[in-house]
């Protein structure tokens, strides 16, 4: 069973980063971070697609419709140049945060 | 994985449609979604219904996810479709922008054609605008109404003023207006150590500015006590005036000047823009009112009145109608029941805006109509110019339309170029109009009311604007008419364009519009010649006396030293008439003069009023005695204005005398006594008992009311009337004429001005002007539209001369092979040219024909700014016809000398 609620606002960033290694429907993107992180990472699939159509009117993503390797109809979304640079931005704010984070939680307590 | 073309939106997608796919697409989605995970716990031994209910749980809210879905889908769509439409819209401008910058012959032709066309709309707009569209300047406007009294049994368009006792009467018993206030407008002598100078004046009862909606800036307005005769003069300055003469003094209030030899202190400052209407007013007095007087049947006062809430005009002219058939019961005195009879005294309630403008907005609205004529014409001209370059384009229409463009991608590309061409016909046509509307207001047509109010305003702009961009629209939308009804000719293509059914076809939409321009054309310079023959006529018309080498100006001399003795002591005349004796001789011998007198009502300018007249010789009642002109004429004013009189003139002497010697014009003693002889005769106005004026002489007759007036009954009292019989107070308030030499009569001006100011310091002269002068704005409504219409019909001309030159020198071009192979058959180059000479006439006959039945169903609306010509007369129809066919055979000249040019030689080793 899952463990670790989602915090807001990394859902933009787990999907950003999951098509950055190609197009994905939305289902495929879901796997991949299940997969990824063991099951211990659950993401509300209701919120996965109002997240991705919100990303594709930003203009980060590009949606098209395609079949899968089981011929079966499905929306791919795919980064764009403005979605990588989205990515970029949303890595390093990410990695600011969390050593922030870290450093509050691993510091010596002040007597 | 495979991508594959989902057969993407079409552009311009409506919403409906564009939700329901997206509906669909979210649809799909969410099912391969939800089918995905169905599938996943089934392989994982879930039953069907378990992993149904398993996965729908873990999604959450279907329905509210679909809606959120949706609603950013549509934002999205929508973002997507403005983007397109701008990109396509940019490279449309972009495209277009390349083309004309190509083409400069081209694009500098079609700019300046539509400048012209629109530039002369929008001046003419602009105009109407100022004077005819826009309100009043007074709060709400539309709410005040005129009121006058047309008296149809006295003369047919002649209309009373307000009698005083009609105004407290109406003031009284009105419930339909909400409140009448009355006014006279005028010039009054302000003297300051500088001398004295003429100031125009607004003199107002005191609800005036209450019913305007007029607020006082600085003191107060005024009260009913300072309209009472006798009550200390006050004066409230006018905005502009306090502000240009008297530095805009803030303590200026309670401040003593010099108005008309009387020091009158100043209770206020008006509000900014406050006039009378269509009078600039630079200062304002209490006007005159006496409540306790009794009536008396005097109309002199203006009548503005303030309609009252839920009220309409209709309404309120009902009431005042009511109301006026009661006054012989209230005044019997004034009013008696044969008075009203015969006079068919009654009431007119009219919309103050109409009363100002009057017969202007008629006029407008025709010139008007007239530029949007050049405007069409200018159109035709430039679809011309399109229809060749669509000609020349077909093949790349052709290629485009192969490569897939739609309609809807060449409409865009047409639109783009002929409104960026509009936009920038449209830019140069507002310098245009502005040079226009400034010219035309550097002619100051008197004629014209409200253009003191005239600026160019945002209004225009917007017009401007507004023209252009439709203009460029339907141009945009010809050839896409072409397209539609030719198809995407692939053979165009293939043979290099040269196809010659889709030419001939070209060439009848060509001639049809110069057709269409000729008839236009014909329609205007029918007009403009209309208005060239009334102006003709007016100014052949014969005014009755000699207005060449005559100064005139105006003297108003202080009533408080020069009137008031008046009408009670004797010799209050005496003033007066020294004054003028002195100044007559000292006018007299100034260098260059050989005559002078004075009147005062100036043929022409002032007309000449009505009194009673009663004939000794006849008897009636005073009711039903004729109204006809009066006028107070000094010695010699006969042989100054070179009016002829037979029998004699008085003189001096007859004035000194008080003999009662009068002077009748031609028109009253053919009219009162036919086949006997007037001299001797005896009449007095206005009915008194004793003394009777006798006739000593006879005029020729003066058209006093203007050119366009037959000429009017008179008699010349003079200045002095006969001891005992007061009829008239001391003039004191005439105007001059001179008589002068050789040479601008105005040159004189500058010694009369030292020659009065030397006589009283307090005396300012005022409308120094030339009789010519006041002649030709008599006739300034008909030179005013016979000038903007001549220029409008001078375009016309122009510009359908440059149109039909343009089609029959193509069709020259067209027709190169066919010539060169009659020319090779034999035909002399005479032939050949007459041929094309033939088909410009034959073009231009069938505009003119058209255009003749035009005229004569349109020009019947400006038959009011007509003078001495039918509407539809032929005499101009067939001048202008002549006019337009020589115009098409000087088109077709040049063109036609070229195809005799032809060598038929070379044009057949070409093919």
């Amino acid at each position: 069973m899952p463990d670790l609620d989602l915090l807001r606002g990394t859902l933009d960033l787990l999907i950003l980063k999951t098509l950055s290694w190609g197009p994905m429907h939305g289902l495929a993107v879901l796997r991949w971070v299940e997969q990824v992180t063991g099951q211990r990472l659950q993401i509300t699939e209701g919120a996965l697609y109002p997240a991705l159509h919100r990303m594709e009117q930003k203009g980060w993503l590009d949606a098209e419709w395609g079949y899968t390797d089981r011929n079966r109809e499905a929306k791919f979304y795919r980064l764009t140049a403005a979605g990588r640079r989205q990515l970029a931005a949303e890595l390093s704010k990410w990695s600011r945060y969390s050593e922030a984070v870290q450093l509050v939680i691993t510091a010596e307590g002040a007597r | 994985m495979s991508l594959r073309d989902p057969g993407g939106p079409p552009k311009l997608f409506r919403l409906p449609t564009a939700r329901h796919r997206l509906r669909g697409d979210i649809e799909r989605e969410l099912r391969f979604h939800l089918e995905g995970r169905i599938d996943e716990l089934i392989m994982r031994g879930y039953t069907r219904e378990q992993a149904e209910r398993e996965v729908s749980e873990r999604f959450g809210d279907l329905t509210t996810i679909r809606h959120e879905l949706e609603e950013i889908d549509v934002m999205t769509h929508r973002t997507r479709e403005f983007r397109e439409w701008r990109a396509a819209l940019a490279a449309d401008l972009r495209y277009a922008l390349r083309g004309l910058a190509l083409r400069p012959g081209f694009t500098a032709v079609v700019v300046l054609t539509l400048a012209l066309g629109i530039g002369a709309t929008t001046a003419i707009y602009a105009l109407l605008d100022a004077v005819v569209l826009r309100p009043l300047p007074y709060a709400a406007a539309n709410r005040l109404v005129y009121i006058n009294h047309p008296v149809p049994g006295v003369q047919v368009d002649q209309r009373w003023l307000m009698s005083q006792a009609g105004y407290f009467f109406f003031r009284k018993n009105s419930a339909a207006l909400s409140d009448i206030a009355v006014y006279n407008r005028g010039e009054i002598s302000l003297v300051t150590s500088d001398g004295a100078e003429r100031a125009r004046a607004g003199a107002v009862s005191d609800n005036f500015f209450d019913v305007v909606g007029g607020r006082v800036l600085l003191g107060r307005g005024f009260t009913a006590a300072d309209t009472r005769p006798n009550a200390p003069p006050v004066a409230v300055l006018g905005y502009d005036f306090w502000r240009q003469r008297f530095d805009g003094d803030p303590k200026i209030v309670g401040q003593s000047i010099n108005l008309g030899s009387t020091p009158t202190e100043i209770i206020g400052v008006a509000q900014r823009a406050l006039h009378l209407p269509d009078y600039q007013v630079q200062l304002w007095v209490p006007l005159e009112l006496d409540p306790d007087a009794p009536a008396v049947n005097s109309h002199y006062l203006d009548a503005v009145a303030r309609l009252a809430p839920g009220v309409t005009v209709t309404a309120a002219q009902a009431e005042a109608a009511r109301l006026t058939s009661r006054l012989p019961e209230v005044f019997p005195r004034a009013y008696s029941p044969s008075f009203m009879r015969d006079s068919r005294f009654s009431v007119l309630v009219t919309p103050l805006r109409d009363f100002v403008i009057g017969g202007m907005s008629r006029t407008l609205w025709i010139l008007l109509g007239a530029v949007a004529v050049v405007l069409l014409i200018a159109c035709a001209n430039v679809a011309n110019l399109f229809l060749v370059r669509a000609e020349s384009r077909r093949r790349e229409v052709a290629i485009r339309t192969a490569l897939g463009a739609d309609r809807t991608h060449l409409a865009g590309h047409y639109l783009a170029e002929s409104i960026l061409l509009s936009l920038i016909g449209g830019v140069l046509a507002v310098g245009l109009a502005y040079s226009a509307v400034r010219l035309l207001l550097g002619l100051n047509p008197s004629s014209v009311p409200r253009l003191a109010e005239l600026s160019f305003g945002w209004r225009p702009l917007a017009a401007a604007f507004v023209i252009s961009l439709g203009t460029g629209t339907l141009l945009g939308l010809l050839p896409l008419v072409r397209v539609a009804v030719g198809g995407a000719d692939v053979a165009a293509v293939r043979d290099g364009g040269r196809g010659q059914t889709a030419s001939r076809r070209t060439l009848g939409a060509r001639s049809a519009l110069v057709v269409a321009q000729m008839a236009l054309a014909v329609v205007l310079l029918a007009a403009a010649g209309l208005m060239l023959r009334s102006f003709e006529r007016l100014r052949s018309v014969h005014p009755g006396l000699d207005a060449s080498g005559l100064l005139t100006f105006e003297v108003a001399l202080p009533w408080s030293r020069y009137g008031s003795r008046g009408v009670r002591g004797p010799d209050g005349y005496l003033p007066v008439f020294r004054f003028h004796r002195e100044l007559a001789e000292r006018l007299g011998a100034l260098p260059g003069v050989s005559s002078v007198a004075m009147t005062r009502a100036l043929a022409i300018k002032d007309g000449d009023g009505c009194a009673l007249v009663f004939l000794k010789d006849r008897s009636y009642a005073r009711e039903t005695a004729p109204c006809l002109g009066n006028v107070l004429a000094g010695p010699g004013y006969f042989a100054t204005m070179g009016i002829p009189v037979r029998g004699r003139a008085p003189t001096w002497a007859d004035m000194e005398e008080k003999n009662g010697a009068v002077v009748v014009s031609k028109a009253f003693a053919d009219h009162m006594w036919p086949g006997e002889d007037a001299i001797g005769k005896q009449l007095r106005p206005n009915g008194v008992s004793d003394p009777w004026y006798h006739v000593v002489g006879v005029t020729g007759d003066v058209r006093t009311r203007g050119l366009d007036q037959p000429p009017t009954e008179i008699v010349y009292y003079p200045m002095v009337p006969m001891e005992g019989a007061p009829l008239w107070s001391p003039p004191t308030t005439m105007t001059v004429v001179v008589r002068t030499g050789a040479g601008d009569p105005m040159a004189l001006a500058p010694a009369v001005r030292r020659v009065v100011a030397a006589l009283d310091r307090e005396v300012p002269i005022a409308n120094a002007q030339t009789m010519e002068t006041i002649l030709a704005r008599s006739t300034a409504k008909t030179t005013f539209a016979m000038l903007l219409l001549g220029v409008a019909g001078g375009m016309a001309l122009v510009l359908s001369a440059v149109g039909i030159y343009g089609v029959i020198s193509y069709t020259v071009n067209q027709r190169r092979a066919e010539i060169g192979v009659r020319m090779a058959l034999g035909a002399q180059a005479a032939q050949v040219g007459r041929m094309v000479v033939v088909q410009s006439l034959r073009v231009a006959g069938v505009g003119i024909a058209i255009g003749i039945v035009g005229a004569i169903a349109t020009t019947r609306v400006m038959r009011s700014l007509l003078f001495g010509v039918s509407p539809t007369d032929p005499v101009t129809l067939a001048a202008v016809a002549m006019v337009l066919v020589a115009i098409g055979a000087f088109a077709s000249y040049a063109p036609a000398r070229r195809a005799t040019k032809v060598d038929p030689v070379e044009v057949l080793r070409r093919d």
